[in-house]
């Protein structure tokens, strides 16, 4: 039962407008209005970065932009809250790994 | 907590542990250091941790080349690793005029004895790539100054003066001093009194108001500095570079992150350790056009502490006239973390022998505020 | 810079509430939420409500925000701004917010900050996987977004947050593999529990999780059962095979807006850690602000509502000098209701730890607790369902425990009456029954804690002190085992006093050491070093372990930190660390001082 969720005995789901981009040069689909990380865990993605110091696989934690265990590199930028940022068509989305390039 | 002591130094930042650490070294005993908060509490905690020799003034040249050399030896003399990097320090100019200034004080920093060139924007540019050096006409370059871990060496220094005996008393505040026939016999705590012949004042922020606990009146002041720390990212930037233009400082730390900051146009008196959003808004422009890598860099915490400014901007070092052992070492300005080894070792040594003896610091007594007053130019 | 006269942070129930009357009142007021939309934790519930019918009972969650926010919707003096996250409040009343990259500034005469609360986290070895997840995270990702993060679960905690976690991921379609509890009994409330036992979920109490398993993500829990004395019981673990771990072991303050704004903060464990103080009518330390909701003290949507009323209305009557003394002193008599229950005992204890006196309401068969003596050696009694049980009553020989001709009725103690003497907590079986002598001068507690499992601790034992839930809090060394022929003993250690009400199993010292900063990967072993070479400053200690210094700020771990430094130094938790906190609260871009969103 992993991804979306089709029926829902109380929620309706508005899945409108599709987008598409890409997590490590893999191509996924997504819903606008989906934060990065909710759209990753729908296609079964839930290691979103190694940690720098132990190289520990980290994940989604609070999903809220809490507790800083969901930064990833996006379009480029490192150390972005994946929990916290909408999803975009052609978004360039990759597992960080240590502290982040900006170079 | 002792109650007779030798020596009493009030305030356990940098100034105060280092003092305490190089007495301990010359072998003195019976130390106390009474630090009314925790250690690194001051401003020594708040610093941006840069080491720099490159001063306008031959003093600030001499004691800062003194202490990097101290700062080299750090984790042999005192025990732990502080986070220590030569990644040299980059001054920029913007125009002529402060070019022209730069080679006057390279001139004088190479007779000092010191390795600084004077660079191009190209030399610049092939150094660091990253940087956008728009109006730049120059700067200067040494490669061994250097930055640390201030809180770290604050901490370092406490562990090494406890090891060596010393009776450091952090959570006590002093808060008078007890002279009698103008000789000090002692110092009252809120935790008590003790009995000493010698107080040495390296309260920080606080250096005027400990003076008039000896009723002296030293001329410094305090003032707020507001800096702020990005988040860690892998290493870009090895050098401090400063813009005294632009009023900025940042280096980037061995754990990644960036600290940054500036002198804001009317800063606050005193120790009022507040912050203000308009810190952020003059420092985000300047930053991201200088190094536009840092657009997308994350603020993670901005915090103030405090600057005790003398009128020339150069540190107080000296004995007080009219009380017996009544010894100060203030004014840090923004340098006092850099000078901290080298300005720890002469006030011990004037302890001591009467007079510093490695380094001659007799020029930075309170006599000279009476001549013309020649003020350090070099500062943030 | 925009003016308002008020500002509203927050824009749960509380906040939601707070801006409606401020705006019925034709005061012209900001609300401010970080999320898409308003609604706080109410749009993430899919369940109906308790309460009464004046504040939404039997609506669901959702359906109770939206039916708020048409009343904001169609109010011109609220003005609304969605995805702006707070970062700062500066001298002068300036929230300083990030909307669209952007930032923002806007003064306001008054403010009301709700911002309400965040997960508690527990560590646990590989608490750090992905796939572990905020009991609310998984409601965002399920109930906001309609993603599943996993197949298969494992709920650690049976309040009522867990308890209906578990009734939303089956009815979104997952499986729920167990719920974990390591107390005896079912912490949220019977109904909840009922609800998914029907749907075959077991509760399994007295079982604790020893690990998370998993290379990449999790693929695994070791569960261990504890007898009912909270130990594991060797050769009792099991695997199960679960892809996703919810914690949901309680939720604690987000102070540090309140922090900013000048407002004093202060631990009470009974409102849920370090709360902001403030008086009745939920004015703070700071004149101009005023809170309302979770961020007081961790609670109910329907209790967040009415302090957001009060607040509201006295803010109102400040600004404006209206007379509503009435309704407010109306509010607060209905607060009271609410609170009256047995439930409710920890936040009435709290408030007037703060020095809010709660107001004197009968209840039928609910028997109110008696003055407590604190630092006399006595039980402590912790049976607040009303359950037929009257066995503490009955073996008590100096007639100190009152319950009543009822024997569902709650029972209460009488210190004055009470010898220490320790028998009711041998004699009880729900095992609900402490001993409790505080050191108020020292700040430490003797506990006495039931105990039934072998090996018994003998005196000077160095052990670990657990709280309800089973997490770690601090070291003890036991200083008497009493021991009974019913083979129920009696262990007793000193605590710091904070932990009194916390500490309720002593367990023997684990191994491997548990990641207690998240941000910085820091150990509880690497933090107990540092200690033990003698940094004992909380605020040396962070800066030489990093704890506490990430990104998150020491959210998650500067609780547990103080708590094991306070068990270290014998310092009390309260006079370890003042609350201060520096802007930005999150992580905020550079560009977004670019442009200034303000002047749009
Ligand atoms: C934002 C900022 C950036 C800076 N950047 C740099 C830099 O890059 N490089 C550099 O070299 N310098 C820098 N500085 C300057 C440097 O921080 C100070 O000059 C230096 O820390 C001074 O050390 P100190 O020991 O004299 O003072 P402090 O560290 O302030 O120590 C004085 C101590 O005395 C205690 N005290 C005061 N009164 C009493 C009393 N009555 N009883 C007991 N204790 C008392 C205080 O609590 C305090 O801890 C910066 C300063 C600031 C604010
Ligand atoms: C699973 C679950 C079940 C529950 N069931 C019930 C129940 O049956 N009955 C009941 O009465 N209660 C229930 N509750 C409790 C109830 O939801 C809360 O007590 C209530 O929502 C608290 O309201 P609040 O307004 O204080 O905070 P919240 O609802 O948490 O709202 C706070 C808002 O502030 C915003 N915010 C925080 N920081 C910032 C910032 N820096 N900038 C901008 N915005 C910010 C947040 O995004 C959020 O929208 C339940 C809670 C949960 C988690
Ligand atoms: S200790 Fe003794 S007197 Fe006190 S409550 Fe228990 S049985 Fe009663
Ligand atoms: S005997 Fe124990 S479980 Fe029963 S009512 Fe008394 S305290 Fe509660
Ligand atoms: S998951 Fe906590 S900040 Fe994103």
């Amino acid at each position: 039962m992993k991804g979306r969720i089709k029926a829902h005995p109380i929620l309706e789901f508005k899945r409108e407008k599709r987008v598409k981009f890409y997590f490590e040069d893999r191509e996924i689909e997504a819903y606008e209005g989906e934060t990065v990380a909710a759209a990753l865990h729908a296609a079964g993605i839930r290691v979103l970065r190694y940690t720098s110091h132990r190289n520990r696989p980290a994940g989604l934690f609070c999903a809220i932009g809490k507790c800083s265990s969901c930064l990833m590199k996006i379009n480029g930028v490192p150390n972005v809250r994946s929990c916290m940022t909408k999803v975009s068509d052609g978004m360039k989305v990759r597992r960080q790994k240590e502290k982040g390039d900006v170079l | 907590m002792i109650s007779n002591a030798s020596v009493v130094i009030i305030g356990g930042g940098i100034i105060g542990t280092s003092i305490a650490f190089n007495l301990a070294k010359l072998g003195v005993k019976d130390i106390s250091v009474f630090e009314k908060s925790y250690i690194s509490s001051g401003s020594t905690g708040r610093c941006g941790g840069g080491i720099r020799q490159q001063w306008t003034s031959p003093m600030n040249v001499r004691l800062a080349m003194r202490s990097v050399e101290l700062f080299r030896r750090f984790r042999e003399d005192i025990g732990m690793d502080i986070e220590y990097h030569e990644g040299g320090y980059l001054l920029l100019a913007y125009s002529d005029e402060e070019m022209g200034e730069f080679e006057s004080n390279v001139k004088m920093q190479n007779q000092e004895g010191l390795s600084v060139q004077l660079v191009s924007p190209g030399e610049i540019k092939e150094k660091f790539p990253f940087m956008n050096l728009e109006r730049v006409v120059g700067g200067t370059w040494c490669p061994s100054d250097s930055h640390a871990n201030p809180q770290i060496a604050n901490i370092a220094y406490a562990i090494a003066i406890k090891r060596m005996g010393v009776d450091l008393n952090t959570h006590t505040a002093v808060d008078g001093i007890d002279i009698q026939n103008g000789e000090i016999v002692g110092v009252q705590t809120d935790k008590g009194y003790v009995k000493t012949n010698t107080v040495i004042n390296a309260a920080g922020g606080f250096s005027h108001e400990v003076g008039l606990m000896a009723n002296m009146d030293i001329p410094t002041h305090s003032e707020r500095h507001q800096i702020l720390v990005t988040e860690s990212i892998n290493h870009v930037l090895e050098p401090m570079v400063i813009s005294f233009k632009k009023n900025y400082y940042v280096r980037q730390t061995m754990h990644g992150s960036f600290v940054m900051g500036q002198s804001d146009k009317k800063p606050a008196q005193g120790n009022d350790l507040g912050h203000s959003v308009e810190f952020l808004e003059e420092m985000a422009p300047k930053m991201v056009h200088d190094f536009p890598f840092m657009t997308h860099l994350h603020i993670v915490r901005q915090w103030s502490g405090a600057y005790n400014i003398s009128p020339d901007a150069q540190p107080i070092i000296d004995t007080a006239e009219s009380i017996s052992r009544y010894i100060f070492a203030v004014g840090f300005s923004g340098h006092g973390f850099m000078l901290a080894p080298a300005a720890g070792e002469a006030v011990a040594e004037m302890v001591v022998y009467g007079r510093s003896k490695t380094m001659d610091v007799s020029n930075l007594n309170m006599r000279r505020f009476k001549r013309q007053i020649k003020s350090e130019k070099n500062v943030v | 810079m925009k003016f308002y006269e008020t500002i509203v942070i927050g824009s749960g129930p509380a906040g939601m509430v707070g801006a409606t009357i401020l705006g019925q009142h034709g005061v012209k007021t900001l609300l401010l939420d970080e999320n898409d939309f308003i609604g706080g934790q109410l749009v993430k519930q899919t369940h109906k409500f308790f309460g009464d019918h004046a504040h939404y009972a039997s609506l669901r969650g959702f359906e109770i925000a939206q039916k708020l926010q048409d009343g904001i919707s169609s109010n011109s003096n609220v003005e609304v701004e969605n995805a702006a996250t707070v970062m700062g409040i500066y001298p002068n009343n300036t929230v300083t917010y990030i909307q669209n990259g952007k930032k923002c500034k806007a003064y306001g005469k008054k403010l009301l900050i709700t911002t309400g609360a965040m997960e508690k986290q527990l560590p646990f070895v590989n608490s750090d996987l992905p796939g572990v997840y905020g009991a609310g995270a998984i409601q965002t990702l399920m109930n906001e977004y309609g993603i599943m993060p996993g197949s298969r679960f494992m709920i650690i905690g049976s309040g009522n947050i867990g308890l209906i976690l578990a009734y939303q991921l089956i009815q979104a379609g997952a499986k729920v593999r167990a719920i974990v509890e390591a107390l005896g009994k079912i912490g949220g409330y019977a109904v909840h529990a009922n609800k998914i036992k029907r749907l075959g979920v077991p509760i399994l109490l007295n079982h604790t999780i020893v690990k998370a398993i998993g290379d990449k993500s999790v693929s695994g829990a070791v569960i261990a059962e504890i007898d009912d004395k909270f130990k594991p019981i060797t050769g009792t673990e099991r695997e199960l095979v679960v892809d996703t771990i919810a914690i949901s072991v309680g939720l604690t303050p987000l102070t540090e807006l309140s922090e900013q704004a000048g407002c004093k903060v202060e631990f009470i464990p009974e409102l849920g850690g370090y709360v902001p103080i403030r008086n009745e009518r939920m004015k703070t330390t700071n004149p101009d602000v005023f809170i309302a909701g979770d961020l007081a003290s961790i609670e109910e949507a329907t209790t967040a509502m009415i302090e957001g009323k009060i607040a509201s209305l006295e803010m109102v009557q400040e600004l404006t000098g209206k007379d509503l003394e009435k309704e407010i002193e109306n509010e607060i008599t209905i607060l009271a209701l609410f609170r009256s229950g047995p439930k409710s005992v920890k936040i009435r204890s709290g408030l007037e730890k703060m020095g809010i006196k709660n107001l004197a309401i009968s209840k039928p068969r609910i028997n109110e607790p008696k003055e407590d003596i604190v630092g006399k050696l006595r039980a402590v009694l912790e049976c607040d369902e009303e359950i037929p049980c009257n066995s503490c009553e009955v073996s008590c020989p100096f007639g100190a425990i009152y319950i009543g001709e009822n024997l569902n009725s709650t029972p209460v103690l009488d210190p004055d009456k009470c010898t220490g003497c320790g028998t009711c907590v041998n004699a009880c079986p729900g095992l609900a029954i402490f001993m409790l002598k505080e050191d108020v001068e020292n700040r430490m507690a003797l506990v006495g804690i039931p105990y039934e499992l072998l090996p018994l601790p003998v005196k000077g034992q160095k052990m670990w002190a657990m709280n309800k839930n089973g997490d770690y809090v601090c070291d003890v060394t036991v200083e008497r085992v009493v021991k009974y022929p019913n083979k129920t003993h009696l262990v007793y250690a000193k605590i710091p006093i904070e932990f009194s009400q916390s500490v309720r199993h002593f367990s023997f010292i684990k191994k491997e050491s548990p990641i207690i900063c998240r941000c910085e990967e820091v150990t509880l072993d690497e933090i107990e070093n540092t200690i033990d070479s003698g940094i004992t400053d909380f605020e040396e200690l962070k800066r030489l372990t990093r704890v506490t210094m990430g990104p998150c700020g020491g959210k998650n771990c500067k609780l547990v930190v103080l708590g094991i430094l306070s068990r270290k130094t014998g310092v009390s938790i309260s006079n370890l660390s003042q609350g201060t906190s520096r802007p930005p609260v999150k992580p905020v871009e550079f560009s977004a001082f670019l442009k200034c969103g303000d002047d749009k």
